[in-house]
Formats: structure tokens, sequence, C-alpha cells
């Protein structure tokens, strides 16, 4: 599903390569944890699979795209396939909840038809069905991170990238978001999640890849957040 | 299709969040645009009136009274040696001979029930050489090469005496087509601007809809769309105020007793059908190349 070659990414204002020759695979379906210090390369390895950067060197492929290479005009074609997450949410403060979801699917071109029928399911999804018209204000941190995931799911991606999607939660709304992304992952997407959050890795026993200073320090198939420091 | 009112409402969004800005873009546009249809005006009179004389302008030879007198098919020698010497005359395209009688006639028919023709009788009009220069921009030299001659008693180059009005009006379209530039040249920075602001303010959104996989046509054709508007909703100022200056301005202008022989009135035609289509075209098409190139060099896609 997600395979990276020898990818080393050197970005022209520093001297130390964010990523420095990593090599890995995920299969579809895995849900895996990528973990490391502060500036270790974890949002740069999503952002290379999102093609939001190019490496410097080495591939990277998604489902049968050659990232990298993809030419300009392809590029959203990627990220249809690939829903994100990220620690502030991002989303549109002027809009509804539904309409939030909505403006995925309505800039990727989907009919009327469609906007109505899955906006709901998504809504019952992530379990918000009676807030579809609060406005981001009105919602709380899990609230609106329950939106940004509905949103990144709306055009059934392949693969879920949250990058430290609990990063702004306490533990025990982190502990619904996780059980979220639990439930969609057995649901059949593939998830890669950069975290922090030892407790949540230790608790969910999943794969975990750790990058140190660009480097994989470590993959373990079950694995906890602390075991090789 | 779903996409294009997305992008519609977006674009109208974007005119509607800064109006202060899309005013001043509109305005400017339209003046820049009613100057360059001021200029196009201009051009075309100068073409009918240019139509309209040439054709009929030569380079008269008048004959002196003996050589004129009683002459009703140019055999005196004089007349017959100054017709073949412009005949042979590399300027020359072609010679007519005018008797006294002939131009007498045509008198009577130009002025006929007019006061003057009481006081014009034969003898007061010369016969002519009527000479049609190869080049009509040449009869200078026409002038210069039989003036003096036997038998002549001036030689006048038509065009010469209609060259002012020409000249009047190509400096109004010189003006006309040298501010349209400058202003159009503040319109483009206008719209420049405008864009880039707009592409600041909904940076958030236009993050989120790269994230999600909105191609271009939904992140970056908004924003054309919107100096589209621009351009068209100027070019439409524009006609309008051309209109008005026609109505206004122009047409009593050319009421005056002297200008109207010598000028052909500015149509209504011309400004809805010829200046208006153009300016729409012009103005929609340099806005969207602005759109364009401003997105290219100063928004990521
Ligand atoms: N746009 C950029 N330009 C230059 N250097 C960058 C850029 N983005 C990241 N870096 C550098 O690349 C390295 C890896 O950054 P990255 O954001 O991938 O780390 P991270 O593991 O996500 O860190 P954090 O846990 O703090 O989010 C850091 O040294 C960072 O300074
Ligand atoms: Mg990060």
């Amino acid at each position: 599903m997600l395979r990276l070659e020898n990818v080393t990414k050197l970005y022209p204002t520093s001297v130390r390569p964010a990523l420095d020759d990593v090599s890995m695979d995920v299969d579809r379906g895995e849900f895996v944890f990528l973990i490391g210090p502060s500036g270790s390369g974890k949002s740069t390895l999503l952002r290379l699979l999102l093609r939001e950067e190019a490496p410097s060197s080495g591939n990277v492929f998604v489902a049968n795209w050659n990232v990298a290479r993809l030419a300009n005009r392809k590029v959203p074609k990627l990220r249809q396939r690939m829903g994100c997450v990220f620690q502030d949410f991002r989303l549109l403060g002027n809009r509804t909840v539904a309409e939030n979801i909505a403006f995925a699917l309505e800039v990727t071109g989907k009919s009327e038809h469609t906007i109505r029928t899955v906006v709901p399911e998504m809504l019952e999804l992530v379990g918000l069905d009676g807030k579809s018209e609060r406005m981001p204000a009105e919602l709380s941190g899990g609230e609106a991170q329950r939106v940004a995931i509905a949103r990144a799911l709306a055009n059934r991606p392949l693969v879920l990238l949250a990058d430290e999607p609990t990063g702004n939660l306490d533990p025990e709304t982190s502990d619904d978001i996780m059980l979220l992304l639990d439930r969609i992952n057995r649901a059949g997407t593939t998830v890669v999640m950069a975290t922090h959050d030892r407790q949540i890795v230790d608790a969910m026993r999943r794969r975990v890849v750790e990058l140190h200073l660009g480097k994989l320090a470590r993959d373990d198939a079950r694995g906890v957040y602390g075991a090789s420091r | 299709m779903n996409g294009l009112g997305f992008v519609w409402r977006e674009a109208l969004a974007g005119l509607r969040r800064n109006v202060t800005m899309s005013v001043a873009m509109v305005l400017t546009t339209a003046i820049s645009l009613g100057l360059l249809g001021a200029g196009l005006l201009a051009v075309r009179t100068i073409d009918r009136t240019q139509d309209l004389y040439y054709s009929q302008l030569a380079v008269q030879v008048a004959l002196d009274e003996p050589t004129s007198a009683g002459d009703a098919n140019c055999s005196s020698p004089t007349c017959t040696g100054l017709r073949e010497q412009l005949q042979g005359d590399p300027l020359v395209s072609a010679v007519s001979y005018e008797s006294r009688d002939q131009a007498y006639q045509r008198f009577l028919r130009i002025y006929a029930g007019q006061s003057i023709l009481q006081l014009v009788r034969p003898q007061s009009l010369p016969a002519t050489l009527r000479v049609t220069p190869k080049d009509p921009t040449r009869g200078d030299a026409l002038v210069a090469e039989y003036t003096g001659k036997p038998g002549v008693r001036n030689v006048v180059d038509q065009r010469a005496l209609v060259q002012d009005l020409f000249t009047f009006l190509a400096s109004v379209r010189n003006a006309a087509f040298g501010l349209a530039s400058i202003q159009a040249l503040a319109a483009l920075l206008l719209i420049s601007n405008t864009i880039q602001v707009s592409a600041f303010t909904r940076r958030t959104e236009v993050g989120i809809m790269r994230l999600v996989g909105a191609t271009r046509w939904y992140t970056q054709v908004p924003f054309l769309i919107e100096a589209v508007i621009t351009g068209v909703v100027g070019a439409v100022l524009a006609t309008g105020g051309l209109v008005l200056g026609k109505l206004f301005f122009i047409d009593r202008l050319l009421s005056g007793r002297l200008i109207s022989n010598a000028i052909p009135a500015v149509g209504m035609s011309d400004v809805l059908l010829f200046v208006a289509p153009l300016l729409v075209v012009v103005g929609a098409a340099i806005a969207t190349a602005t759109g364009y190139v401003t997105l290219r060099l100063y928004v990521r896609n």
C-alpha cells in the first residue's frame, strides 16, 4: 500500500537531512504509529506521502502511484485517495460542521446527490449526528477532530494519515479519538499516525516505527513507545 | 456541472469580500477601456474620412486665363504639352481635363439654390488638369514641379488642405491610446494586487482544497473568474461612458456647421457593434492574462 525506498529528504535551508535513507513498507489495512523526538522527520515523511514535498532521492509509492514522479496534474487524484488530519484540525471557521465535510466532496467534483448521502453517513460514523449545523467555534477539541476525521474520510481514502491528531486533546478525549481511528482501521482503512503520546502507543500495541534524526531507528510489529530508550 | 457553480460562487464571494478594492479595480479597468474605445473610434473616423476624401483628392493643376478660355478638350498647344508632360511623369497615375464650362456645371450642381451662385460666372473659374498621383502622399513633389510652368495659374494638393484635419484626429487617437495604456497598467497592477490579497485571504480554504485533492479548476479558476468579471464589467461601464460621450460631446462637436460636412458622424453602431465587443474581449483577455500570470508568480497552486 505504502512504500518508501531509500528515501532522503534534504530541505534546501538545512544541512542535516530531515529523512536519511529511510525504507519501509506498509500493507493494506495496517495501523502504524510513527514516533520519535521532535524534529526526527515524522511530519516530513507524511508530507512526502502526500506529495506536499518531493524526496531529494529515493522512491515513494502509494498504491500504484510513483508519488515522487507523479505529474503535477495527477497529484489531486492521489490526494483524493489519502485522507489526512492534523493537530490543529484545520476546519473552515465560517462553515458549519456539515458544510466542512461537504467541502471535501464539493471541491473534488462530487454530485449534489453524493454529498447529500455521504455527509450524514460520515457524521454518524464519527458520532456527531446531532451537531451538523454547529459552527467549528461551538465545538470541543474532540468534536472538532471528529469533524476533521469525517472530512478526511468523505472521499473514501485508501489511507488515513494523522499528524499528532491527539496533540491538542486531553487524555480522555484522546482515547475517544483513538477508539474512532481504531474502528476506522478495522473497517479496512490503512492508518499512519505520527504521535508523541506514550500512553496511546503503549495502550494500542500496534506497529511502531521510530525515527531518530531522520533515520529509521526501530520498526516493531506490536511495539510500545519507549522500548529502545 | 457542480464545479461551475462552486467556482462562480467563490468568485462572487471574492469580489464582495473586498468591495472597495473591487470597485477601484473595475473603475480603473473601465477608464482604461473607455480611453481605448475612444482611440478606436478616432481611428475609425480617420479611416472613414480618408475613404471619403482620398478617392476624390487630386493635385489640381489650374490653368491660367488664356489657356482656360474657350478650350473644351485641352486642344491648345500649351494644354496638350502640359498634359503629355504629366502623363509621362513617373509620379502620376492618371490625368483628366476639366474645362471651364464643365467646372461651372459642377459648381452649379454643388451649390444649387445657394446665393453664392450669383457671384460666380464661368469666366471666374479656371480649367484644370486633375492629376491623380501614384502615391497620394507625394503630392507636394508635383506641386513643386508644376508651379510656375507656362500656362499654369497654380497647383493645389487637395490632400494637403485636409491634412490638418487628419493630424488633429491622429493626435486625438494618440492621446487616447497613450492614456489608455497608462491606465491599463494601473488596472493590471490593481487586478494583480487584488488577486494576491484575495488568495491570501483564502489561503486556509485553498490549503484545505489542495489537501483533499481539489484540482486547479477549484483552487485557481475562482480567482481568474474574479479577474474576468472585472474585465467584462469594466468593458460594459466603458461602453456606457462612450455612449454618453457620443451623445453629449461628440455629436455636439460634430454638429457644428463647418465640421459636420468634413467629418462623418460617429454612429451609435460604431460604439455598440464595433467598439463594445472589442472592449469586452480585450478587457476579459487582459484580466485573465493578468490573473494567470499573478497566480503563476505569486500563488502556490
Ligand atoms: N519546510 C522546511 N524547511 C526546512 N526545514 C524543515 C522544514 N520542515 C521541517 N524541517 C526540518 O526537518 C526536520 C524534520 O522536521 P519534521 O517536521 O519532519 O519533524 P517532526 O518529527 O514532525 O517533529 P515534531 O514532532 O516536532 O512535529 C527538522 O529538523 C525541521 O527543522
Ligand atoms: Mg511534526
